[in-house]
C-alpha cells in the first residue's frame, strides 16, 4: 500500500462516480451536449452573437421554462395539465391588475397572492380529476377554457403594469456579463422548491403513483392526495411562468400564446416520459433553452418560414425517437 | 397479516386502506387498471397531436445574406422587420412584400429580414431580441402592444439600432411611429355608416386585435361617431383578430343567433362578411370595411349592396423602409410620430364610385388591400410590389 495507489484507488472512485452519474442521467448530460452544440451552430450562423444574445435568450425562455417545470411535475405523477397556458394568463392578468399604480411593498403581497392563486387552481384541476375520474387531459382541457375565460372576464385587452422591481430582477446579467438574471432566477427558484421536494415522502409518492398506480395503490401511497398536490404545483409554477410573462413585458395579457404545446414539447425532449414516473425538471428547461435555439438558428440560416415549421417538427420527433431507441436497446442488453 | 399492512402503512405515513376482503379489493383493483389503460391511451394520442402543433412559431427570413456595400459605394444598410400578427391576412403579407419592394428600390439596403407570425407581446419580444442579435441597423415593428415592447426598444436604441413603428404607434420614447391615422379611419367610416342607417337601428361592431394599438384608436374614432348619433345602438361586438376564418364564423352565429342589425362596421376583414351575408341569404346592409380587392370588387358589382371602403395603405411597410433610411442617413423628422391621412369612397356617390373604379383590381387575392403605393414614401410599381422579392432574393 503505497501513497501512489491509495491517488490511483481514490482517483478510479472518482471516474466510477462519474460514470454512474452519467449512466443515470444519461438523456440529461446528452442534452447538455446537444444544447452546446446549438450553441456552436448560432456562434457559427451569427459571429456577433455574444451577451445580448444570451441575455434576450434567457428572458424570453423564462415563462416557457416555468411552463416545462409545471408540465413535467404533472407527467412524472402520472397526469397531464393543459391548462398550464389559461393558468398563465390568468396569473399575468391578475398580477398585472393588481401592481398597476401600486408601490413595492404591495407588489410582493400581489406576487405571494398570485402563487396562492396557482396552487389553488391546480388544486382544483386535481380535484375534479380525483374525484370525477374523467381523464386527466380531458378534466385539463375543459378546465383551460375555464381559466382562459376567468383571465378575460378580468382584463379584456393586454393592460394593467408591472412593479418595477419585478421587471428589474429578471433584467441585465449578474456579475458577468454572460450570466443573465433570467436565468438565476430561473434556477434559483426550480432549485429551492424542487430539491426538498424531490426528496420528501411526497416526491416519492409522486413517482410512485405515475410509475405504477398499482403497486402504489397496494403499497397504500395516498393517491387521491398525491394526486391533488401535483396538480397544485403544476399550478403554483404555471402561475410563476404567468408572473414572467407580466415581467418580461410590463402588461398582464389575457390571452394565452402556444404556452401549454410547448411545455409538453420541453417536456418530451427533457426526458420526462408520458407515461409518467419518469424524469425530472433539469431536462426540460434544457429542452426548453434548446427549442428556443433551434428558432433562433434557423431564422439566422434564414430558412424559409414554411420549412422551419417543419424542420422544428423533425428535429423534436428524430431526437426523441433516438433517445427511445437507445433506450430500448439499454434494457435488453 | 394485519400488523403488517400496519406497519407498512405508518412507514408511508398514510391512512389505512378502507377495503377489505379479498374480492372487494380484487375488483377494485381491476376497474382501476381499466381506466388507467383508457387515460394512458388518450394521453398518447394527445400528446402526438400536441407535439405536432408545439412546432407553428414560424420566424421567417427573406434575403440571403447580402454583403454589405456594393453598387456606387453607397452605404448599404441591414434591416429588421417583426410581425406578430394577421400571418394569412392579405394586408399583413402586402405591408411586408412592400418594405422588401422598398428596400430593393432604394439601393441602400443590402437585406431585410423578417420575423412574420402569430404571437404574443412576449413572443414579440423576442423576436425583438433576435433581431437586435442579428446586429440589423433598423428594425421595423407592426406593435402588438403601445407599452409591451418597451424593454426590447429600448436595449435596440441603446445598441443605435434605428426603430420605426408602423401601422401603429408605441410609447417607447426613442422610437418613431408611422402610420394611418387609425381614430380618423373609424370615425370617418362610421359617420358614413350610421347616416346611411339614416341615423338609427343596430351596428354590428368587428373589430380588430384586442390590445392591438391600431385597434384601440379605431375604437376612440368609431365611439366619438357613436356618441354623436344618439339612435344607434350596438347589436353585438366581436373581436375578429384580422382573421377571415374568425370573422366568419363571428358573423354566421350573430346571424344563427337572430340578432337583427341594420349595419356592419368591419375593422377590415370585410369581402367574407359580404359573402357571409349572401350564403345566409341575409338582406345586405350597409357596410363599411377597407380598400381591400375583394371587397372593392363587390362594392362595383354586388347588386343592392350599400357600402364604403376607408383607405388603410398596407404600403406603409414600405414607407417604414423609406423612413428609416432617412433616421440612418441623418434626415430625422420633425415629430416621431408621422400620420397618413385615410380617405373614405362609397359607392353611393359618383366620386367614390370613380375612386373604387380606379382602385379596383381583380387579378389580386380578395383580402390584399389596394392602396399599395403611398406618394412621397414609396417608389417602387404595384408589380414589383407584388412580385414580393426583397434585396438579394431569386
Amino acid at each position: 500500500m503505497t501513497a501512489s495507489s491509495a491517488a490511483l484507488g481514490s482517483r478510479r472512485t472518482v471516474v466510477t462516480t462519474a460514470l454512474a452519474f452519467v449512466r443515470r442521467n444519461g438523456w440529461t448530460v446528452a442534452l447538455v451536449g446537444l444544447l452546446v452544440a446549438f450553441l456552436a451552430i448560432t456562434k457559427l450562423l451569427q459571429p456577433n452573437y455574444g451577451p445580448a444574445g444570451i441575455q434576450g435568450l434567457a428572458i424570453s425562455i423564462l415563462p416557457i421554462g416555468f411552463a416545462a417545470v409545471a408540465q413535467a411535475i404533472v407527467v412524472i405523477a402520472g397526469g397531464i395539465d393543459l391548462s398550464v397556458g389559461s393558468i398563465m394568463a390568468l396569473a399575468s392578468v391578475t398580477s398585472a391588475v393588481l401592481m398597476l399604480n401600486n408601490d413595492d411593498l404591495f407588489g410582493v403581497g400581489v406576487v405571494i397572492f398570485v402563487l396562492l392563486l396557482g396552487l389553488a387552481v391546480g388544486a382544483i384541476n386535481g380535484a375534479l380529476v380525483v374525484v370525477t375520474k374523467v381523464p386527466d387531459i380531458v378534466v385539463t382541457l375543459a378546465m383551460s377554457f375555464v381559466w382562459a375565460g376567468a383571465a378575460l372576464l378580468i382584463l379584456n385587452t393586454p393592460g394593467g403594469g408591472a412593479a418595477p422591481w419585478l421587471m428589474a430582477i429578471i433584467s441585465g446579467p449578474l456579475g458577468s456579463p454572460w450570466l443573465p438574471k433570467a436565468l438565476i432566477v430561473l434556477a434559483v427558484i426550480v432549485a429551492v422548491v424542487w430539491i426538498p421536494l424531490r426528496r420528501s415522502t411526497f416526491g416519492l409518492a409522486m413517482y410512485a403513483i405515475g410509475s405504477s398506480p398499482l403497486a402504489a395503490l397496494r403499497s397504500g401511497v395516498p393517491m387521491a392526495r398525491s394526486k391533488i398536490v401535483a396538480y397544485a404545483l403544476t399550478g403554483f409554477f404555471s402561475a410563476l411562468g404567468g408572473l414572467a410573462l407580466t415581467a418580461t413585458g410590463g402588461v398582464g395579457a389575457p390571452v394565452p400564446g402556444s404556452y401549454t404545446l410547448q411545455s409538453v414539447a420541453a417536456i418530451v425532449l427533457g426526458g420526462v416520459s408520458l407515461a409518467g414516473g419518469r424524469g425530472g425538471v433539469v431536462g426540460p428547461i434544457i429542452a426548453v433553452i434548446i427549442l428556443a435555439l433551434v428558432r433562433t438558428d434557423l431564422f439566422f440560416a434564414g430558412v424559409d418560414p414554411n420549412w422551419s415549421t417543419a424542420v422544428q417538427g423533425a428535429i423534436l420527433i428524430g431526437v426523441v425517437t433516438f433517445g427511445s431507441l437507445v433506450a430500448m436497446r439499454k434494457v435488453r442488453a | 397479516m394485519t400488523e403488517r399492512r400496519a406497519a407498512r402503512n405508518r412507514a408511508m405515513m398514510v391512512r389505512p386502506a378502507t377495503h377489505v376482503g379479498h374480492r372487494g379489493r380484487r375488483k377494485e383493483e381491476w376497474q382501476f387498471m381499466k381506466r388507467l389503460k383508457m387515460a394512458r391511451g388518450l394521453a398518447a394520442v394527445a400528446a402526438m397531436a400536441i407535439i405536432a402543433g408545439a412546432c407553428s412559431a414560424t420566424p421567417g427570413s427573406s434575403g440571403s445574406a447580402g454583403g454589405a456595400g456594393g453598387a456606387g459605394g453607397a452605404t448599404k444598410y441591414t434591416i429588421g422587420f417583426s410581425n406578430a400578427g394577421g400571418v394569412g391576412n392579405g394586408w399583413r403579407e402586402a405591408m411586408l412584400c412592400s418594405a422588401k419592394a422598398q428596400a430593393v428600390k432604394s439601393g441602400n439596403v443590402s437585406k431585410v429580414t423578417i420575423i412574420h407570425r402569430d404571437t404574443d407581446a412576449p413572443g414579440q419580444l423576442s423576436d425583438i431580441r433576435t433581431l437586435i442579435a442579428q446586429n440589423v441597423n433598423a428594425i421595423i415593428i407592426n406593435p402588438s402592444g403601445p407599452d409591451a415592447l418597451n424593454p426590447a426598444i429600448a436595449e435596440a436604441t441603446a445598441a443605435g439600432i434605428t426603430v420605426i413603428a408602423v401601422d401603429a404607434s408605441v410609447t417607447a420614447p426613442g422610437a418613431y411611429n408611422l402610420s394611418n391615422d387609425q381614430e380618423q379611419y373609424a370615425y370617418l367610416g362610421a359617420s358614413w355608416l350610421f347616416k346611411a342607417m339614416g341615423g338609427k337601428g343596430a351596428v354590428v361592431y368587428m373589430r380588430g386585435i384586442a390590445g392591438h394599438p391600431a385597434d384601440t384608436d379605431r375604437d376612440k374614432g368609431f365611439q366619438r361617431a357613436l356618441a354623436e348619433n344618439k339612435g344607434i345602438t350596438i347589436a353585438n361586438t366581436a373581436v375578429t383578430k384580422w382573421d377571415p376564418v374568425t370573422a366568419t364564423r363571428q358573423i354566421n352565429d350573430i346571424m344563427s343567433a337572430g340578432t337583427k342589425f341594420d349595419g356592419i362596421w368591419t375593422s377590415g376583414v370585410d369581402s367574407n362578411i359580404v359573402d357571409a351575408l349572401k350564403g345566409a341569404n341575409h338582406a345586405y346592409v350597409p357596410i363599411v370595411g377597407a380598400d381591400n380587392a375583394g371587397f372593392v370588387t363587390q362594392l362595383l358589382n354586388e347588386p343592392g349592396l350599400k357600402g364604403a371602403a376607408v383607405t388603410n395603405p398596407a404600403s406603409i411597410g414600405g414607407a417604414g423602409v423609406t423612413l428609416a433610411l432617412q433616421v440612418l442617413s441623418g434626415k430625422k423628422p420633425a415629430s416621431n410620430t408621422v400620420h397618413v391621412t385615410p380617405e373614405l369612397w362609397s359607392n353611393e356617390d359618383d366620386a367614390g364610385k370613380a375612386k373604387l373604379k380606379a382602385a379596383a383590381d381583380a387579378t389580386l387575392p380578395p383580402t390584399w388591400p389596394l392602396g399599395l403605393t403611398i406618394q412621397d414614401w414609396t417608389t417602387y410599381s404595384k408589380p414589383e410590389l407584388i412580385a414580393c422579392k426583397g434585396p438579394g432574393d431569386a
